[in-house]
């Protein structure tokens, strides 16, 4: 079977990724999809814990349910501000959207 | 064994999709690929024997939530000029950097940590009853909390998204 390890360096591979997308890019629907990445690969840390450790202890798969129903939240909170702020600006780029910058 | 090979093609197939996420020059198959990449943790959640969760990953992940940035995409798309737009701002060989060194320090901490003898060598297997158990026995104030959340977040979106008169 598949050890603990690999899940850990699969979750910090693809939480990397999301880091790098939310740094890189302009887009702000992008840094919101990286951002979700790096959700997703925090879950699957939570979810290998507890599946490999103590069966009675199973918090983190819990956990993991609450960070998707968070997730979903902010998905529809952040795509709102994103079209209000196209809305607004006619633009979704992040780097363009600098009137409270001094 | 062939639960080995399979691990390794979903986990190639997450590591591809999430790459694809992220250095993609099309905002359209950015979304698309983060649909492989969401529907690949779902099988990872199989894999750890947890199938409510890969459940719910599948449905509310890679269904609900895809749906809802594809439809953003499409509301906020310049796309008229034609002029492919720089998806990369100035910063992203720093950002690259940051990646990279954040990737190390954790796969170190990984390999580094010498992990308790308690921990198994494969996954306990976590049934649907044991879940909703600790969800609504244990855990059953943030559930409520959580409900409350999700009733504040929608009408908060419906307040920010909506053309008000005057617009």
């Amino acid at each position: 079977m598949v050890p603990l390890e690999n899940y850990l360096v699969l979750s910090a591979i693809v939480f990397s990724l999301g880091v790098y997308g939310v740094l890189a890019r302009r887009n702000a629907v992008l840094i919101l999809m990286s951002v979700e990445l790096m959700l997703n690969a925090v879950s699957l840390n939570f979810v290998a814990f507890a599946a490999y450790l103590d069966p009675n202890r199973i918090t983190g798969a819990i956990f993991a349910i609450f960070v998707i129903t968070v997730a979903a939240a902010e998905v529809g909170l952040a795509l709102a501000i994103v079209i209000r702020l196209f809305r607004n600006r006619s633009t979704s780029n992040v780097d363009e959207a600098a009137i409270m910058k001094w | 064994m062939a639960t080995e090979v399979l691990w390794w093609i979903f986990a190639t197939a997450i590591v591809a999709a999430s790459a694809g996420v992220v250095l993609s020059r099309s905002i359209i198959h950015s979304a698309i690929f983060l649909i492989g990449s969401l529907a690949g943790v779902g099988a990872m959640y199989v894999f750890l024997t947890v199938e409510f969760l890969a459940l719910v990953q599948f449905l509310i992940y890679g269904g609900a939530v895809t749906v809802l940035i594809l439809l953003a995409l499409m509301l906020t798309r310049m796309g008229v000029s034609g002029l492919p737009e720089k998806v990369n701002g100035p910063q992203a060989p720093f950002a690259a950097f940051v990646g990279v060194a954040l990737l190390s320090i954790l796969v170190y901490a990984a390999a580094a940590t010498t992990w308790p003898n308690n921990i198994s060598d494969k996954p306990f297997p976590i049934s649907i009853e044991t879940i909703s158990e600790k969800l609504f026995v244990d855990y059953g104030a943030p559930f409520v909390i959580a409900s409350v959340l999700l009733l504040v977040a929608l009408v908060g979106a419906i307040i920010l998204a909506r053309q008000e008169e005057g617009e």
